[in-house]
């Protein structure tokens, strides 16, 4: 077994009195493309910046490919291909400047490479960076991030501000240019359903920590709506895992993250049940604003008149 | 082959992927023996990741419906399993639909014919368990 590619173990991190990461956990192993998933605000940026030496956390542990990032930055960001967050780089440059400047930096840079994405991402060479499209320029910060041949490739959000044509061939480069080629790839995004297609494995960041790390495959099978009579639901709310509950005519309405041990169980005491496969926004959804409790508690009228259960 | 991918729905790439396969592969619509795009010409024409690619592939060989030959490529498989399988099926989606209409008509909510057809499904392996090694009554495919 090699050791993972990033490693981040109990890291806090606040800014001010904000508390941005409390006890944040992740693991990438090498080769995974991993998508790294949380509403804006939630510390994604804070987290690559991070990994990439240029914050320090309060408190824990990070390490890309072994190095700690706050005590060896410069080793760190030699080995990873890094794209930052709405990157705009030297505007008065023109493309090819920017590429010149940059290879400069890396002692692995690889110049028949740059100039193969060069074509293929059809970035004008000629044409300053200020004027570059808002495409042009992640494509340019992407060739720059990939162009020395990084292990380890972190981009922050590169799908931000893309058009869904732009999206599709952003993802169309990930798996063509860098998961054939067995690099290991951290990517933020607040975007599901733009990351199911292309993502190993899928983290949601929430409230500071990892509330959900799994493979795509694995997040369908467990995440599902499961609808049920409100008194049955009541009776085996300790069975279940409940993200979200509402209460519907007759119906209870659950999001569960257990659904092959629930409805195993469902079917051995015979109890009544529907069960529905969900898309991944909605899976997003329950997991960052489910609200597990509001359908499961009984009506208002029973509650002064049931006390035991 | 011509695969397209709903982006957000509810039924996972990969599911979307494997069922499109499977239809044409019994369809006739594209033949036995036929070339399909490898797994990374897929992965790359339908921007999706390799190994959700190769598990199907791996799923369908599994099936008998695509043969992945070493250094050749993949083919779509010699013997499919039942050709007139696709059309039962579509058959029997027609039959459900019909009892589903009923079902309504006599005044049973989704929850109920969902019940109703959790039931008949328990049934069913009830009486497998019981029949099992005994003749079928009805031919299932499986015994070929």
């Amino acid at each position: 077994m090699t050791s993972p590619a990033i490693e981040i173990r109990d890291v806090h991190k606040s800014f001010r009195d904000k508390t941005v990461l409390s006890g944040l956990n992740l693991t990438v192993e090498s080769g995974q493309t991993f998508a790294f998933l949380g509403r804006n605000g939630e510390g994604k940026t804070t987290t690559i910046q991070m990994l990439m030496g240029l914050l320090s956390p309060d408190q824990g542990t990070l390490r890309v490919l072994g190095r700690n990032p706050q005590l060896e930055p410069l080793e760190v960001r030699r080995t990873v291909g890094y794209l930052a967050e709405d990157q705009t780089m030297f505007g008065w440059m023109t493309a090819e400047e920017v590429i010149r400047f940059v290879a400069a930096f890396y002692p692995t840079w690889d110049h028949s490479l740059a100039t193969r994405f060069v074509e293929q991402f059809d970035v004008p060479l000629k044409t300053k960076v200020r004027h570059l499209s808002k495409g042009q320029n992640v494509r340019l910060g992407l060739l720059l991030a990939l162009a020395h041949r990084p292990e380890v490739v972190i981009l922050d959000d590169p799908a931000l501000g893309l058009d869904p044509i732009m999206r599709k061939e952003f993802n169309r480069d990930l798996v063509e240019h860098l998961q054939s080629a067995g690099t290991t790839v951290l990517y933020s995004s607040h975007l599901l359903y733009e990351v199911e297609p292309v993502a190993d494995v899928i983290a949601i960041l929430h409230h500071g920590s990892i509330v959900r790390q799994s493979t795509t495959d694995d997040l369908r099978e467990q995440v599902k709506r499961l609808i049920l009579e409100p008194e049955m639901a009541r009776r085996l709310a300790g069975e279940l895992t409940v993200l979200d509950s509402r209460l519907s005519t007759g119906e209870v309405i659950l999001t569960i993250d257990n659904a092959p041990d629930a409805t195993a169980l469902l079917r051995t005491q015979g109890i009544a049940h529907r069960l529905e496969d969900l898309s991944l926004d909605e899976i997003f959804e329950a997991f960052v604003v489910g609200r597990p409790d509001s359908g499961l508690q009984r009506p208002p009228q029973s509650s002064t008149v049931a006390t035991s259960v | 082959m011509f695969i397209r991918i709903e982006k957000g729905s509810s039924t996972p790439i990969s599911r979307q992927i494997a069922d499109q396969i499977r239809a044409q592969c019994l369809s006739g619509r594209v033949k036995s023996g036929t070339q399909i795009p490898s797994v990374r010409q897929l992965a790359r024409d339908l921007a999706v990741n390799q190994n959700t690619v190769l598990r199907v592939y791996e799923k369908l060989t599994a099936e008998k419906l695509l043969d992945m030959r070493h250094g050749e490529g993949t083919f779509v498989g010699d013997e499919l399993p039942k050709h007139e399988l696709k059309a039962e099926r579509i058959r029997f989606l027609d039959e459900l639909t019909q009892l589903a209409q009923h079902g309504r008509l006599l005044g049973l909510s989704a929850t109920d014919l969902h019940a109703l057809l959790d039931d008949a499904l328990a049934q069913t392996q009830d009486a497998s368990a019981i029949t099992d090694g005994a003749p079928r009554t009805r031919n299932t495919g499986d015994n070929a």
